[in-house]
């Protein structure tokens, strides 16, 4: 454990409870493509973002290592963005969406942690996301996620989300679904 | 130093390959999308012949920097000579054949085998070896055994091209008159164009045909394949290419560029009003540097690719290689472009505009894959594979009397472009040499500056 690790104050059992029901919640609506209710999960100032990975030597890494700000990412999203895959999703048009991807996301190692201010919580946590398509297609996606979450009445917010999985290539042709 | 590449004996055409396609009947069959032995001839005959996109100057801007990428399926490292020029190696070790770099960009001052310790430098020469003594024993002669390079690397206004092949066209010939067009994007503002950091990969089940056609020309698809994702960004469908007053596709050696002069049809499914003002503001500049004609293409409704598998759109300012991996598989590398002298902020909304739109969790882009991947697959079936597939829309649309460079077709819903794509293949896979290459164009080649 690295002195930055030791600076972090697990949450209380029960918040750690509350938390992990909020995250199952926010999946197994996306799960049952009620994209609207998940939608409105998301702080206004979401910042939902997924690096693209580089596979680059030790000596040659990028600011964040693998990853970079300033570089190519599979969402880099606000609010507005949120919004408009959603609405594409929505569209009768979504050719491709019909037959309907099967998702099933599922969320594990989670650890839960106060935040920088009183009302936000620091959440670390693994995810696999399995999607089938079509009669016989496939796609499997794991990776791991910082959450910062705002505390919201009896629930949360998600105010920023880093989505980091480990590959450098996608296997598949495509991430219709959130993680 | 002797580290020029073997090139391959050329086999002889695949019996049969006449009639996968009858273009001028407007007739391909879905064959060409789903059989190894046609894959296998395509390896050899056009992408160890044809210059091959391999990187933009802005990846590799000093001494030792480097990227990494395929040309077909062998893999090369591009990378930055002191002189200023690039070489283009092949990425395998002439010991063993294991890959000497693993990285796919950084910069270095050379390449250490992890197999037996050669090392290369930058220049790709052998300097030394783990246990160099035991080499002078043998007479090895240091000089004939660093990486090899390939045949010629050249570049048009920031893009860098290989080839495999010493025969082949110079570059300048090869792209002719479509560099007037590629200007349109690559070089309508001074400094010309750098690439965003970062390349996104990914995977997709279908022909690389497939992919590169739907950029030669094929607008068609754009109105029906991306309505939702149209009305999700723009809160309404996409521009009715059928209602443009004016539009061209036109081609050349196999390339195609299709595009309307409505300057910001392209920029404005990104949903971000900025990168529309950005282009208004700069068009009166295009016009001057590049006429009027051209300031109108900047980011209208269009889309391009340079034969074999370089495509792009101006606008979204995608960049995109579509990479074979087999006859029904292809790895995408999909970068963006964005013009060096604009603000960092122009810079970071086109980033992630094109990101939205044009990638893996692009709103665009999904649709897209669905359709390659399906058009491939169908073509497994061997009775399916043998059927007609209809290619002929805009048969007599062929413009005589235009000074537009190049084979000029009217209006972009045309398959025109198609066509010369895959006659371009044809006429690849059915010759043994360049000099027996076809020339079809019937446009004008030269470029008026
Ligand atoms: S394979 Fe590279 S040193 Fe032997
Ligand atoms: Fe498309």
């Amino acid at each position: 454990m690295n002195s930055k690790e030791q600076q972090l104050t697990p949450v209380s059992m029960e918040m750690h409870y509350k938390v992990s029901g909020f995250l199952n919640m926010e999946y197994r609506l996306l799960d049952e493509e009620r994209f609207t209710e998940w939608l409105a999960l998301m702080d206004e100032d979401i910042h939902y973002w997924m690096p693209g990975i580089e596979n680059r030597r030790r000596e040659n890494l990028l600011s964040e290592g693998f990853y970079d700000a300033n570089h190519m990412a599979f969402f880099d999203d606000g609010k507005l963005d949120l919004s408009r895959r959603v609405a594409r999703f929505s569209q009768p048009s979504a050719w491709a969406e019909n037959p309907a991807t099967r998702n099933v996301h599922s969320l594990s190692n989670v650890e839960v942690f106060e935040g920088e201010s009183e009302s936000e919580l620091l959440v670390y946590s693994v995810f696999q996301s399995v999607r089938s398509r079509g009669q016989d297609e496939e796609y499997v996606i794991f990776g791991r996620r910082r959450d910062l979450l705002v505390k919201n009445g009896d629930s949360f917010k998600i105010r920023k989300r880093l989505i980091l999985m480990p590959n450098a290539t996608l296997s598949c042709k495509n991430i219709n679904t959130f993680l | 130093m002797s580290n020029i590449i073997k090139t391959l004996d050329a086999t002889d055409c695949l019996e049969g390959i006449e009639s996968v396609c009858d273009i001028e009947s407007g007739r391909i069959s879905g064959k060409i999308f789903y059989d190894q032995k046609i894959y296998e001839q395509e390896l050899e005959k056009v992408f160890a012949r044809c210059w091959l996109f391999v990187g933009h100057d802005s990846q590799i801007k000093k001494t030792g920097d480097y990227i990494t990428t395929t040309m077909g399926e062998d893999e090369v490292i591009v990378i930055r000579q002191k002189s200023g020029g690039v070489k283009v190696l092949l990425n395998a070790c002439p010991h063993r054949g294991n890959k000497v770099c693993f990285s796919e960009s950084g910069s270095t001052r050379g390449f250490i085998c992890n197999y037996h310790g050669w090392s290369f430098n930058v220049e790709g020469n052998l300097t030394g070896q783990h246990e160099s003594g035991i080499y002078e024993d043998s007479n090895f002669d240091k000089s004939k055994w660093g990486l090899k390079e390939v045949a010629k690397v050249a570049s048009y206004k920031g893009l860098i091209f290989a080839t495999f092949d010493p025969e082949s066209p110079s570059l300048e010939e090869y792209l002719g008159p479509m560099t007037w067009y590629l200007d349109a994007l690559f070089d309508n503002q001074e400094g010309g164009t750098e690439f965003v950091g970062g390349c996104i990969r990914s995977t997709y089940e279908c022909n690389w045909k497939i992919a590169a056609e739907n950029f030669v020309g094929d607008i068609l698809h754009a109105g029906w394949t991306h309505d939702s994702a149209a009305r999700a960004m723009l809160g309404g469908a996409v521009s009715k290419v059928s209602d443009f007053e004016e539009s061209y596709s036109v081609n050349w050696n196999g390339h195609g560029y299709e595009f309307a002069l409505d300057t910001v049809g392209n920029v404005a499914v990104l949903g971000d009003s900025q990168l529309n003002k950005y282009l208004h503001t700069i068009k009166p500049s295009v016009a001057e540097r590049l006429g009027d004609f051209r300031s109108n293409m900047i980011g209208s409704v269009s889309s391009c690719t340079i034969f074999p598998n370089f495509s792009f759109l101006a606008g979204q300012n995608t960049v995109r290689i579509w990479q074979p991996r087999g006859p029904n598989k292809i790895e995408l590398f999909t970068w963006v472009v964005v013009n060096k002298s604009a603000s960092q902020d122009i810079k970071d909304r086109w980033r992630k505009g094109a990101m939205m739109t044009f990638s893996p969790t692009g709103v665009f882009e999904m649709d897209d894959g669905e359709n390659w991947e399906y058009c491939t697959k169908t073509a497994k079936g061997k009775v399916t594979a043998k059927q007609d597939l209809y290619i002929g829309l805009g048969m007599d649309s062929y413009l005589e009397d235009t000074d537009l460079p190049g084979n000029v077709y009217k209006g972009q819903l045309n398959e025109a472009n198609s066509r010369a794509y895959y006659q371009r293949w044809q006429d690849l896979l059915q010759s043994k040499s360049w000099a027996d290459v076809p020339n079809r164009n019937k446009g004008k080649a030269e470029v008026e500056k």
